[in-house]
Protein backbone atom coordinates (compact mmCIF):
# COMPACT_ATOMS: atom_id res chain seq x y z
CA UNK A 1 0.00 0.00 0.00
CA UNK A 2 1.24 3.83 -0.71
CA UNK A 3 -0.02 7.21 -0.93
CA UNK A 4 1.64 10.17 -2.52
CA UNK A 5 1.71 13.37 -0.85
CA UNK A 6 -0.06 15.86 -3.39
CA UNK A 7 -0.36 18.82 -0.43
CA UNK A 8 0.92 18.42 2.97
CA UNK A 9 -0.88 21.20 4.61
CA UNK A 10 0.02 23.49 7.10
CA UNK A 11 2.70 21.04 8.86
CA UNK A 12 2.37 17.44 8.42
CA UNK A 13 4.93 14.85 10.18
CA UNK A 14 4.52 11.50 11.23
CA UNK A 15 4.66 10.61 14.66
CA UNK A 16 3.99 7.57 17.12
CA UNK A 17 2.91 7.84 21.06
CA UNK A 18 6.97 9.42 21.85
CA UNK A 19 10.40 8.81 22.12
CA UNK A 20 10.89 8.46 25.91
CA UNK A 21 14.07 6.88 26.40
CA UNK A 22 16.69 9.81 26.04
CA UNK A 23 14.70 12.39 27.91
CA UNK A 24 17.98 12.48 30.16
CA UNK A 25 19.84 13.51 27.05
CA UNK A 26 17.17 16.06 26.41
CA UNK A 27 15.71 14.54 23.80
CA UNK A 28 11.66 15.69 23.40
CA UNK A 29 9.18 13.29 24.02
CA UNK A 30 7.48 14.01 20.91
CA UNK A 31 4.66 11.99 19.51
CA UNK A 32 1.54 12.57 18.50
CA UNK A 33 0.14 15.94 19.91
CA UNK A 34 -3.05 13.91 20.60
CA UNK A 35 -2.64 10.20 21.17
CA UNK A 36 -5.90 9.44 21.66
CA UNK A 37 -6.86 10.26 18.04
CA UNK A 38 -3.32 8.27 16.74
CA UNK A 39 -4.48 5.36 18.84
CA UNK A 40 -8.04 5.35 17.32
CA UNK A 41 -6.56 5.16 13.84
CA UNK A 42 -4.19 2.43 14.66
CA UNK A 43 -7.09 0.78 16.15
CA UNK A 44 -9.81 1.20 13.82
CA UNK A 45 -7.29 -0.65 10.79
CA UNK A 46 -6.18 -3.51 13.42
CA UNK A 47 -2.58 -2.15 13.85
CA UNK A 48 -0.71 -1.73 16.91
CA UNK A 49 -2.57 1.49 19.19
CA UNK A 50 0.98 3.28 19.15
CA UNK A 51 2.14 2.77 15.78
CA UNK A 52 2.78 5.45 13.72
CA UNK A 53 0.48 7.62 12.04
CA UNK A 54 0.60 11.03 9.60
CA UNK A 55 -0.28 13.87 12.38
CA UNK A 56 -1.93 16.76 10.04
CA UNK A 57 -2.31 20.19 10.81
CA UNK A 58 -6.02 21.90 10.13
CA UNK A 59 -7.05 20.83 6.12
CA UNK A 60 -5.96 22.09 3.03
CA UNK A 61 -4.18 19.20 2.54
CA UNK A 62 -4.27 16.15 -0.12
CA UNK A 63 -3.25 12.80 -1.11
CA UNK A 64 -3.61 9.92 -3.60
CA UNK A 65 -3.69 6.52 -2.86
CA UNK A 66 -1.00 5.07 -5.05
CA UNK A 67 -2.19 1.17 -4.71
CA UNK A 68 -5.51 -0.13 -3.19
CA UNK A 69 -5.21 0.98 0.60
CA UNK A 70 -7.10 0.44 3.48
CA UNK A 71 -7.06 3.52 6.15
CA UNK A 72 -8.62 4.86 8.99
CA UNK A 73 -8.50 8.49 9.82
CA UNK A 74 -9.43 10.24 13.28
CA UNK A 75 -8.85 13.79 15.46
CA UNK A 76 -10.86 17.57 14.20
CA UNK A 77 -8.33 19.15 11.99
CA UNK A 78 -9.98 17.83 8.96
CA UNK A 79 -12.42 16.08 7.53
CA UNK A 80 -11.27 13.61 4.09
CA UNK A 81 -12.81 13.48 1.36
CA UNK A 82 -13.42 12.16 -2.13
CA UNK A 83 -14.89 14.80 -4.77
CA UNK A 84 -17.23 15.95 -2.33
CA UNK A 85 -18.48 12.90 -0.52
CA UNK A 86 -16.91 12.84 3.08
CA UNK A 87 -15.32 9.77 4.17
CA UNK A 88 -16.37 8.88 8.07
CA UNK A 89 -13.68 9.10 10.69
CA UNK A 90 -12.82 6.07 13.43
CA UNK A 91 -13.13 3.45 11.08
CA UNK A 92 -11.41 1.64 8.70
CA UNK A 93 -12.05 2.68 5.05
CA UNK A 94 -11.08 1.09 1.71
CA UNK A 95 -9.50 3.36 -0.75
CA UNK A 96 -9.35 1.99 -4.69
CA UNK A 97 -5.90 3.10 -6.36
CA UNK A 98 -5.74 6.26 -7.77
CA UNK A 99 -8.33 8.01 -5.72
CA UNK A 100 -7.15 11.74 -4.88
CA UNK A 101 -8.45 12.20 -1.18
CA UNK A 102 -8.49 15.98 0.66
CA UNK A 103 -8.64 17.18 3.57
CA UNK A 104 -11.36 19.43 4.32
CA UNK A 105 -10.71 22.56 7.38
CA UNK A 106 -12.75 21.17 9.88
CA UNK A 107 -13.61 24.50 12.49
CA UNK A 108 -14.28 21.93 15.19
CA UNK A 109 -10.00 21.10 16.41
CA UNK A 110 -6.60 21.35 14.53
CA UNK A 111 -5.15 17.47 14.17
CA UNK A 112 -5.98 14.90 12.25
CA UNK A 113 -4.17 11.47 12.38
CA UNK A 114 -4.05 8.93 9.28
CA UNK A 115 -3.05 5.48 10.00
CA UNK A 116 -2.72 2.40 7.28
CA UNK A 117 -3.22 -1.04 7.70
CA UNK A 118 0.14 -2.39 8.47
CA UNK A 119 1.37 0.73 9.71
CA UNK A 120 3.86 3.55 7.88
CA UNK A 121 6.84 1.83 6.39
CA UNK A 122 9.95 4.24 8.26
CA UNK A 123 12.79 3.50 10.60
CA UNK A 124 12.87 3.91 14.20
CA UNK A 125 15.17 6.13 15.52
CA UNK A 126 16.52 5.79 19.35
CA UNK A 127 13.87 4.03 19.87
CA UNK A 128 10.68 5.77 18.03
CA UNK A 129 9.58 6.73 14.64
CA UNK A 130 8.68 10.60 16.01
CA UNK A 131 9.30 12.99 13.76
CA UNK A 132 11.57 16.06 15.67
CA UNK A 133 12.45 18.46 13.07
CA UNK A 134 14.80 20.88 15.22
CA UNK A 135 17.37 17.59 15.33
CA UNK A 136 16.06 16.42 12.09
CA UNK A 137 15.35 12.39 13.10
CA UNK A 138 12.87 10.51 12.88
CA UNK A 139 9.46 10.25 10.70
CA UNK A 140 10.27 10.56 7.22
CA UNK A 141 13.31 11.78 6.55
CA UNK A 142 13.52 13.82 9.51
CA UNK A 143 11.47 16.08 8.61
CA UNK A 144 7.53 17.79 7.48
CA UNK A 145 6.16 15.89 4.63
CA UNK A 146 5.92 17.78 0.92
CA UNK A 147 4.55 17.28 -2.28
CA UNK A 148 5.75 13.94 -4.18
CA UNK A 149 6.64 12.06 -0.60
CA UNK A 150 6.01 8.22 -1.10
CA UNK A 151 4.76 6.61 1.65
CA UNK A 152 4.78 3.27 2.06
CA UNK A 153 2.77 1.20 4.65
CA UNK A 154 4.96 -2.33 6.28
CA UNK A 155 3.52 -4.91 3.66
CA UNK A 156 2.68 -7.86 6.23
CA UNK A 157 -0.45 -7.34 7.52
CA UNK A 158 -1.65 -8.86 11.21
CA UNK A 159 -4.60 -10.99 11.24
CA UNK A 160 -6.95 -8.79 12.14
CA UNK A 161 -6.02 -6.00 9.69
CA UNK A 162 -5.83 -8.83 6.92
CA UNK A 163 -9.72 -9.95 7.96
CA UNK A 164 -10.72 -5.97 7.70
CA UNK A 165 -9.51 -5.61 4.50
CA UNK A 166 -10.83 -8.52 3.42
CA UNK A 167 -14.48 -7.37 4.45
CA UNK A 168 -13.81 -4.22 2.82
CA UNK A 169 -11.75 -5.28 -0.28
CA UNK A 170 -13.72 -4.32 -3.98
CA UNK A 171 -13.50 -2.05 -6.35
CA UNK A 172 -15.17 1.14 -4.56
CA UNK A 173 -14.35 3.45 -2.15
CA UNK A 174 -16.11 1.17 1.00
CA UNK A 175 -16.31 1.86 5.06
CA UNK A 176 -17.53 -0.19 7.71
CA UNK A 177 -20.97 -0.36 9.51
CA UNK A 178 -19.02 -0.16 12.81
CA UNK A 179 -16.73 2.81 14.09
CA UNK A 180 -14.50 3.93 17.54
CA UNK A 181 -16.61 5.83 19.35
CA UNK A 182 -14.04 8.32 20.42
CA UNK A 183 -16.43 10.65 21.81
CA UNK A 184 -17.06 8.59 24.60
CA UNK A 185 -13.27 8.75 25.49
CA UNK A 186 -12.85 13.14 25.32
CA UNK A 187 -16.66 14.32 24.16
CA UNK A 188 -16.72 17.07 21.70
CA UNK A 189 -17.42 20.90 22.35
CA UNK A 190 -15.73 20.38 25.75
CA UNK A 191 -13.28 23.28 26.12
CA UNK A 192 -12.46 22.44 30.20
CA UNK A 193 -9.33 21.42 30.82
CA UNK A 194 -8.44 19.35 34.08
CA UNK A 195 -5.29 20.54 35.94
CA UNK A 196 -3.65 19.29 38.61
CA UNK A 197 -2.16 22.23 40.82
CA UNK A 198 1.70 22.01 40.33
CA UNK A 199 4.48 21.75 42.47
CA UNK A 200 5.02 25.78 43.11
CA UNK A 201 1.42 26.75 42.93
CA UNK A 202 1.53 28.18 46.36
CA UNK A 203 4.28 30.58 44.99
CA UNK A 204 1.71 33.01 43.36
CA UNK A 205 -0.75 35.40 44.38
CA UNK A 206 -4.33 33.88 46.05
CA UNK A 207 -6.17 36.41 43.19
CA UNK A 208 -3.90 34.80 40.18
CA UNK A 209 -4.74 31.58 41.46
CA UNK A 210 -8.49 32.31 41.59
CA UNK A 211 -8.35 34.25 38.22
CA UNK A 212 -6.39 31.18 36.71
CA UNK A 213 -9.01 28.84 37.31
CA UNK A 214 -12.14 30.77 36.76
CA UNK A 215 -11.33 32.76 33.96
CA UNK A 216 -11.29 31.49 30.35
CA UNK A 217 -7.58 31.82 28.77
CA UNK A 218 -7.46 31.89 24.87
CA UNK A 219 -4.69 30.37 23.09
CA UNK A 220 -2.33 32.77 21.47
CA UNK A 221 -1.04 32.90 17.64
CA UNK A 222 2.39 31.94 19.15
CA UNK A 223 1.61 28.08 19.28
CA UNK A 224 3.10 25.38 17.83
CA UNK A 225 4.09 21.91 18.48
CA UNK A 226 6.35 22.69 21.39
CA UNK A 227 3.55 24.99 23.48
CA UNK A 228 1.21 27.37 23.29
CA UNK A 229 1.20 31.03 25.07
CA UNK A 230 -2.11 31.78 26.23
CA UNK A 231 -3.92 35.19 26.61
CA UNK A 232 -5.92 35.87 29.53
CA UNK A 233 -4.86 37.66 33.04
CA UNK A 234 -1.63 37.47 34.13
CA UNK A 235 -0.14 35.56 36.78
CA UNK A 236 1.41 37.71 39.79
CA UNK A 237 3.59 35.85 42.40
CA UNK A 238 4.66 36.48 45.84
CA UNK A 239 7.57 34.16 46.23
CA UNK A 240 10.86 35.68 43.88
CA UNK A 241 13.03 32.58 44.70
CA UNK A 242 14.68 31.45 41.67
CA UNK A 243 13.35 28.35 40.15
CA UNK A 244 16.58 25.99 39.26
CA UNK A 245 15.63 23.98 35.84
CA UNK A 246 14.37 21.04 36.41
CA UNK A 247 12.17 18.17 34.64
CA UNK A 248 8.87 19.54 32.84
CA UNK A 249 6.47 17.39 30.61
CA UNK A 250 3.87 18.25 28.30
CA UNK A 251 0.55 19.51 30.04
CA UNK A 252 2.90 21.65 32.45
CA UNK A 253 2.05 25.30 32.68
CA UNK A 254 4.78 27.67 33.24
CA UNK A 255 4.16 31.19 34.54
CA UNK A 256 7.36 33.57 32.21
CA UNK A 257 8.95 36.61 33.45
CA UNK A 258 6.25 38.63 32.41
CA UNK A 259 3.43 36.28 34.25
CA UNK A 260 1.80 35.42 31.03
CA UNK A 261 1.01 31.39 30.55
CA UNK A 262 2.54 28.83 28.60
CA UNK A 263 1.26 25.34 27.73
CA UNK A 264 4.06 22.47 26.99
CA UNK A 265 3.37 20.15 24.92
CA UNK A 266 4.84 17.04 22.99
CA UNK A 267 7.56 18.86 21.56
CA UNK A 268 8.83 20.65 24.62
CA UNK A 269 12.18 21.18 26.15
CA UNK A 270 12.88 18.54 28.96
CA UNK A 271 13.55 20.92 31.33
CA UNK A 272 12.45 24.21 32.48
CA UNK A 273 13.39 27.04 35.07
CA UNK A 274 9.99 28.88 34.97
CA UNK A 275 7.56 28.22 37.74
CA UNK A 276 4.97 25.80 37.72
CA UNK A 277 1.36 26.48 38.27
CA UNK A 278 -0.56 23.48 37.01
CA UNK A 279 0.03 20.35 35.32
CA UNK A 280 -2.84 19.17 32.97
CA UNK A 281 -4.21 15.94 33.39
CA UNK A 282 -2.70 13.48 31.02
CA UNK A 283 -6.48 12.49 29.73
CA UNK A 284 -7.23 16.12 28.82
CA UNK A 285 -4.01 16.42 26.62
CA UNK A 286 -6.05 15.23 23.33
CA UNK A 287 -8.13 17.82 23.98
CA UNK A 288 -5.34 21.03 23.90
CA UNK A 289 -3.60 19.05 21.48
CA UNK A 290 -6.90 20.11 19.58
CA UNK A 291 -6.99 23.58 20.45
CA UNK A 292 -6.18 26.37 17.91
CA UNK A 293 -4.90 30.23 18.03
CA UNK A 294 -8.52 31.99 19.06
CA UNK A 295 -10.08 29.37 21.28
CA UNK A 296 -11.20 30.03 24.71
CA UNK A 297 -10.52 27.32 27.50
CA UNK A 298 -11.21 27.27 31.14
CA UNK A 299 -9.31 24.92 34.07
CA UNK A 300 -10.45 22.84 36.80
CA UNK A 301 -8.63 22.06 39.48
CA UNK A 302 -9.08 17.99 39.99
CA UNK A 303 -6.77 15.80 42.25
CA UNK A 304 -3.86 14.19 41.52
CA UNK A 305 -5.62 10.84 42.59
CA UNK A 306 -8.73 11.47 40.18
CA UNK A 307 -6.33 12.20 37.18
CA UNK A 308 -4.39 8.94 37.99
CA UNK A 309 -7.96 7.27 38.34
CA UNK A 310 -8.76 8.41 35.16
CA UNK A 311 -5.71 7.66 33.14
CA UNK A 312 -5.88 4.25 34.02
CA UNK A 313 -9.08 3.55 33.49
CA UNK A 314 -9.04 5.06 30.12
CA UNK A 315 -5.79 3.48 29.24
CA UNK A 316 -7.65 0.08 30.26
CA UNK A 317 -10.76 1.06 28.00
CA UNK A 318 -8.07 1.48 25.20
CA UNK A 319 -6.83 -2.23 25.94
CA UNK A 320 -10.01 -3.60 25.75
CA UNK A 321 -11.18 -1.98 22.74
CA UNK A 322 -7.91 -3.51 21.29
CA UNK A 323 -8.83 -7.02 22.45
CA UNK A 324 -12.68 -6.30 21.20
CA UNK A 325 -10.77 -5.82 17.88
CA UNK A 326 -8.95 -8.52 17.62
CA UNK A 327 -11.69 -11.15 18.94
CA UNK A 328 -15.42 -10.61 18.91
CA UNK A 329 -16.58 -7.65 16.74
CA UNK A 330 -14.99 -8.86 13.57
CA UNK A 331 -17.53 -11.64 13.70
CA UNK A 332 -20.43 -9.49 13.99
CA UNK A 333 -19.62 -6.10 11.86
CA UNK A 334 -19.92 -7.51 8.71
CA UNK B 1 -3.85 22.13 50.21
CA UNK B 2 -4.64 18.14 49.93
CA UNK B 3 -3.60 18.07 46.44
CA UNK B 4 0.13 19.18 47.07
CA UNK B 5 0.81 15.63 48.21
CA UNK B 6 4.67 15.57 48.53
CA UNK B 7 6.38 12.46 50.59
CA UNK B 8 9.79 13.26 52.72
CA UNK B 9 12.91 11.30 53.36
CA UNK B 10 16.32 11.92 54.62
CA UNK B 11 18.06 13.32 51.44
CA UNK B 12 15.26 14.41 49.40
CA UNK B 13 11.35 15.32 48.95
CA UNK B 14 9.15 13.55 46.40
CA UNK B 15 6.57 15.20 44.41
CA UNK B 16 3.95 14.50 41.77
CA UNK B 17 4.88 15.46 38.28
CA UNK B 18 2.42 14.28 36.11
CA UNK B 19 0.62 11.09 36.37
CA UNK B 20 3.50 8.94 35.07
CA UNK B 21 6.17 10.93 36.42
CA UNK B 22 7.66 12.15 40.08
CA UNK B 23 10.49 14.40 40.86
CA UNK B 24 12.98 14.01 44.05
CA UNK B 25 13.73 17.08 45.21
CA UNK B 26 17.57 17.15 47.18
CA UNK B 27 18.02 20.61 47.23
CA UNK B 28 17.25 24.48 46.13
CA UNK B 29 20.51 25.18 44.97
CA UNK B 30 23.61 23.82 42.42
CA UNK B 31 26.46 22.50 44.26
CA UNK B 32 29.21 19.56 43.17
CA UNK B 33 27.88 17.49 46.57
CA UNK B 34 24.44 17.39 45.86
CA UNK B 35 25.58 16.94 42.07
CA UNK B 36 27.13 13.62 42.95
CA UNK B 37 24.31 13.04 45.69
CA UNK B 38 21.70 12.56 42.62
CA UNK B 39 24.24 11.04 40.49
CA UNK B 40 24.45 7.94 43.15
CA UNK B 41 21.01 7.68 43.33
CA UNK B 42 19.99 7.89 39.85
CA UNK B 43 23.00 5.09 39.26
CA UNK B 44 21.33 3.18 42.39
CA UNK B 45 17.77 3.21 40.35
CA UNK B 46 18.87 1.97 37.44
CA UNK B 47 20.46 -0.84 39.16
CA UNK B 48 17.55 -1.60 41.24
CA UNK B 49 14.38 -0.61 38.76
CA UNK B 50 10.66 -1.14 40.29
CA UNK B 51 7.78 -2.76 38.14
CA UNK B 52 7.51 -0.08 35.25
CA UNK B 53 10.53 2.38 35.57
CA UNK B 54 11.02 3.80 32.61
CA UNK B 55 13.51 6.43 32.55
CA UNK B 56 15.13 9.50 34.76
CA UNK B 57 16.03 13.05 33.70
CA UNK B 58 18.40 14.39 36.35
CA UNK B 59 18.73 18.36 36.90
CA UNK B 60 20.68 20.98 39.49
CA UNK B 61 18.79 19.77 42.66
CA UNK B 62 16.27 17.68 41.42
CA UNK B 63 15.93 13.87 39.93
CA UNK B 64 12.89 13.38 37.58
CA UNK B 65 11.56 9.55 37.93
CA UNK B 66 9.38 8.46 34.96
CA UNK B 67 7.24 4.84 34.80
CA UNK B 68 4.14 3.11 33.19
CA UNK B 69 1.44 4.08 35.34
CA UNK B 70 -0.74 0.66 34.95
CA UNK B 71 2.80 -1.66 35.25
CA UNK B 72 3.08 0.29 38.61
CA UNK B 73 -0.33 -0.02 39.98
CA UNK B 74 -0.69 -4.06 38.77
CA UNK B 75 2.65 -4.72 40.57
CA UNK B 76 2.82 -6.82 43.17
CA UNK B 77 5.54 -5.56 44.37
CA UNK B 78 4.97 -2.38 44.82
CA UNK B 79 2.78 -0.95 48.65
CA UNK B 80 0.13 1.56 48.21
CA UNK B 81 -3.28 3.18 46.93
CA UNK B 82 -1.89 4.95 44.00
CA UNK B 83 1.18 4.95 41.87
CA UNK B 84 2.67 7.78 44.06
CA UNK B 85 2.31 5.94 47.32
CA UNK B 86 3.66 3.31 45.37
CA UNK B 87 6.57 4.95 44.14
CA UNK B 88 7.68 7.04 47.15
CA UNK B 89 7.73 4.20 49.71
CA UNK B 90 9.88 2.29 46.68
CA UNK B 91 12.35 5.21 46.82
CA UNK B 92 12.78 5.63 49.98
CA UNK B 93 13.11 1.97 50.79
CA UNK B 94 15.75 2.33 48.00
CA UNK B 95 17.31 5.64 49.58
CA UNK B 96 18.22 3.01 53.18
CA UNK B 97 20.34 1.20 51.08
CA UNK B 98 21.88 4.02 49.21
CA UNK B 99 23.69 4.85 52.56
CA UNK B 100 25.93 1.94 51.70
CA UNK B 101 26.85 2.59 48.76
CA UNK B 102 30.44 2.74 47.21
CA UNK B 103 30.60 6.01 45.25
CA UNK B 104 32.13 5.73 41.56
CA UNK B 105 33.52 8.73 40.20
CA UNK B 106 32.84 9.57 36.56
CA UNK B 107 35.85 9.42 34.05
CA UNK B 108 36.75 12.99 33.09
CA UNK B 109 35.66 13.91 29.68
CA UNK B 110 38.24 16.54 27.39
CA UNK B 111 36.90 19.26 25.31
CA UNK B 112 38.92 20.61 22.75
CA UNK B 113 38.21 24.31 21.98
CA UNK B 114 38.96 26.56 19.32
CA UNK B 115 38.79 29.98 21.16
CA UNK B 116 37.85 33.47 19.73
CA UNK B 117 38.45 34.55 16.34
CA UNK B 118 34.60 33.00 13.80
CA UNK B 119 34.15 30.29 16.06
CA UNK B 120 34.06 32.81 19.08
CA UNK B 121 32.71 36.53 18.25
CA UNK B 122 32.11 37.27 21.47
CA UNK B 123 35.40 36.81 23.25
CA UNK B 124 37.03 39.84 23.02
CA UNK B 125 33.62 41.38 23.98
CA UNK B 126 33.39 39.47 27.42
CA UNK B 127 37.57 40.16 28.14
CA UNK B 128 36.78 43.96 28.01
CA UNK B 129 33.52 43.68 30.22
CA UNK B 130 36.11 42.36 33.04
CA UNK B 131 39.14 43.98 32.18
CA UNK B 132 40.80 40.95 30.71
CA UNK B 133 42.58 40.25 27.63
CA UNK B 134 41.37 37.50 25.64
CA UNK B 135 44.25 35.04 26.74
CA UNK B 136 43.60 35.62 30.33
CA UNK B 137 39.78 34.50 29.50
CA UNK B 138 41.20 31.70 27.55
CA UNK B 139 43.51 30.34 30.64
CA UNK B 140 40.53 30.93 33.72
CA UNK B 141 38.06 29.12 31.35
CA UNK B 142 40.20 26.39 30.25
CA UNK B 143 41.59 25.70 33.34
CA UNK B 144 38.75 24.99 35.86
CA UNK B 145 37.33 21.80 36.44
CA UNK B 146 33.85 21.24 35.48
CA UNK B 147 30.34 19.23 36.29
CA UNK B 148 27.75 18.06 33.42
CA UNK B 149 25.13 19.57 35.53
CA UNK B 150 21.80 19.16 33.21
CA UNK B 151 21.55 18.03 29.84
CA UNK B 152 18.47 20.29 28.18
CA UNK B 153 17.83 23.04 25.89
CA UNK B 154 18.12 21.47 22.73
CA UNK B 155 18.83 17.44 22.70
CA UNK B 156 22.94 17.11 23.97
CA UNK B 157 23.14 21.03 25.18
CA UNK B 158 25.70 20.90 28.44
CA UNK B 159 25.29 23.04 31.19
CA UNK B 160 28.27 22.95 33.03
CA UNK B 161 29.13 24.46 36.69
CA UNK B 162 32.07 25.31 37.64
CA UNK B 163 33.24 28.18 35.97
CA UNK B 164 35.13 30.88 37.60
CA UNK B 165 33.41 33.32 39.01
CA UNK B 166 35.71 36.15 37.27
CA UNK B 167 34.27 34.70 33.74
CA UNK B 168 30.21 35.34 35.27
CA UNK B 169 28.57 37.13 32.00
CA UNK B 170 25.29 38.20 31.40
CA UNK B 171 23.57 36.96 28.41
CA UNK B 172 23.30 38.81 25.18
CA UNK B 173 20.67 41.97 25.01
CA UNK B 174 19.39 40.88 21.75
CA UNK B 175 19.60 36.35 21.09
CA UNK B 176 21.33 35.52 17.77
CA UNK B 177 18.89 33.68 15.07
CA UNK B 178 21.60 30.87 15.50
CA UNK B 179 24.37 29.75 16.82
CA UNK B 180 26.22 26.63 15.36
CA UNK B 181 26.59 23.59 16.94
CA UNK B 182 29.47 22.58 19.49
CA UNK B 183 29.62 26.77 20.16
CA UNK B 184 30.52 27.27 23.85
CA UNK B 185 28.73 30.39 25.39
CA UNK B 186 28.73 31.74 29.09
CA UNK B 187 25.45 33.00 30.63
CA UNK B 188 25.81 34.64 34.42
CA UNK B 189 28.06 31.89 36.03
CA UNK B 190 27.33 28.89 33.57
CA UNK B 191 29.21 27.50 30.84
CA UNK B 192 27.83 25.16 28.18
CA UNK B 193 28.22 23.62 24.81
CA UNK B 194 25.26 23.77 22.22
CA UNK B 195 24.50 20.61 20.48
CA UNK B 196 22.39 21.58 17.66
CA UNK B 197 22.47 25.10 15.13
CA UNK B 198 19.78 26.94 17.60
CA UNK B 199 19.15 30.51 18.45
CA UNK B 200 20.50 31.82 21.50
CA UNK B 201 21.52 34.43 23.70
CA UNK B 202 24.79 32.65 25.50
CA UNK B 203 28.33 34.99 24.99
CA UNK B 204 30.13 32.47 22.33
CA UNK B 205 33.63 32.60 23.00
CA UNK B 206 34.61 29.27 21.41
CA UNK B 207 33.22 26.21 19.55
CA UNK B 208 34.72 22.57 19.90
CA UNK B 209 34.84 20.35 16.89
CA UNK B 210 33.07 17.35 18.67
CA UNK B 211 29.94 16.68 18.19
CA UNK B 212 27.61 17.24 21.29
CA UNK B 213 24.76 15.46 20.09
CA UNK B 214 24.75 12.62 16.68
CA UNK B 215 21.47 10.45 16.60
CA UNK B 216 23.62 7.48 15.03
CA UNK B 217 25.75 7.01 18.39
CA UNK B 218 24.56 4.32 21.03
CA UNK B 219 24.34 6.94 23.42
CA UNK B 220 23.49 10.35 21.02
CA UNK B 221 24.54 12.80 23.52
CA UNK B 222 28.33 13.44 24.12
CA UNK B 223 27.94 14.43 27.89
CA UNK B 224 25.73 12.84 30.65
CA UNK B 225 24.84 15.06 34.25
CA UNK B 226 27.45 14.18 36.62
CA UNK B 227 30.53 14.05 34.25
CA UNK B 228 33.86 15.98 34.53
CA UNK B 229 34.85 17.95 31.86
CA UNK B 230 38.02 20.07 31.17
CA UNK B 231 38.89 22.02 28.07
CA UNK B 232 41.91 22.68 25.96
CA UNK B 233 42.16 25.24 24.10
CA UNK B 234 43.05 23.98 20.18
CA UNK B 235 44.44 25.48 17.18
CA UNK B 236 42.06 26.71 14.54
CA UNK B 237 44.07 24.01 12.16
CA UNK B 238 43.13 21.41 14.29
CA UNK B 239 39.77 22.13 14.16
CA UNK B 240 39.19 21.91 11.11
CA UNK B 241 41.28 18.91 11.16
CA UNK B 242 38.54 17.00 13.53
CA UNK B 243 35.67 18.59 12.36
CA UNK B 244 33.96 15.97 9.67
CA UNK B 245 36.45 13.41 10.79
CA UNK B 246 35.03 10.13 12.56
CA UNK B 247 37.19 11.58 15.34
CA UNK B 248 34.38 14.10 16.29
CA UNK B 249 32.57 11.75 17.49
CA UNK B 250 35.26 9.16 19.25
CA UNK B 251 37.44 12.00 20.86
CA UNK B 252 37.96 11.43 24.63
Amino acid sequence: MQIRIIKPGLLSTMQDTGRWNYLSQGMPISGAMDTLSSRIANLAVGNNAHDVVIEFTYGEAEFQAETDILLAYSGDGATLRVNSLPLPPDRPLFIPSGTNIHLANNPLGSRTYLAIAGGWDVAEVLGSKSTYVTAGIGGYKGRALEPDDLLNACGQLNETSARILQSLKGTTIKHSKWGIARWLFLPKYRKTVHVIPAHEFTWFAGKSVVDFLSTPYTVSIQSNRMGYRLEGPSIHRFVKQELLSTAVVPGTIQVTGDGSIVLLMADCQTTGGYPRIAQVAAVDIPLCAQLKPGDAVNFKEISRTDAEKLYIHQENQLDRLAIALKTDMLTVFR
Amino acid sequence: MQNMQTYTVNDFTIYPLSEYAVTLEFSHEINADILQLISKFNTLLHRKPFDGFCTTVPAYATLSVFFDPLEVIQSPHLRGINCFERISSYLSRLEDEEKNQIITENGTMTIPICYGGKFGPDLDEVARLHGMTANEVIHLHSTAIYHVYLIGFTPGFAYLGGMPGQLATPRKSFPRSVVPAGSVGIAGKQTGIYSLDTPGGWQIIGRTPLHLFNPNRAQPALLKAGDKVVFKAMEYDRFEHYNGSKDADTYH
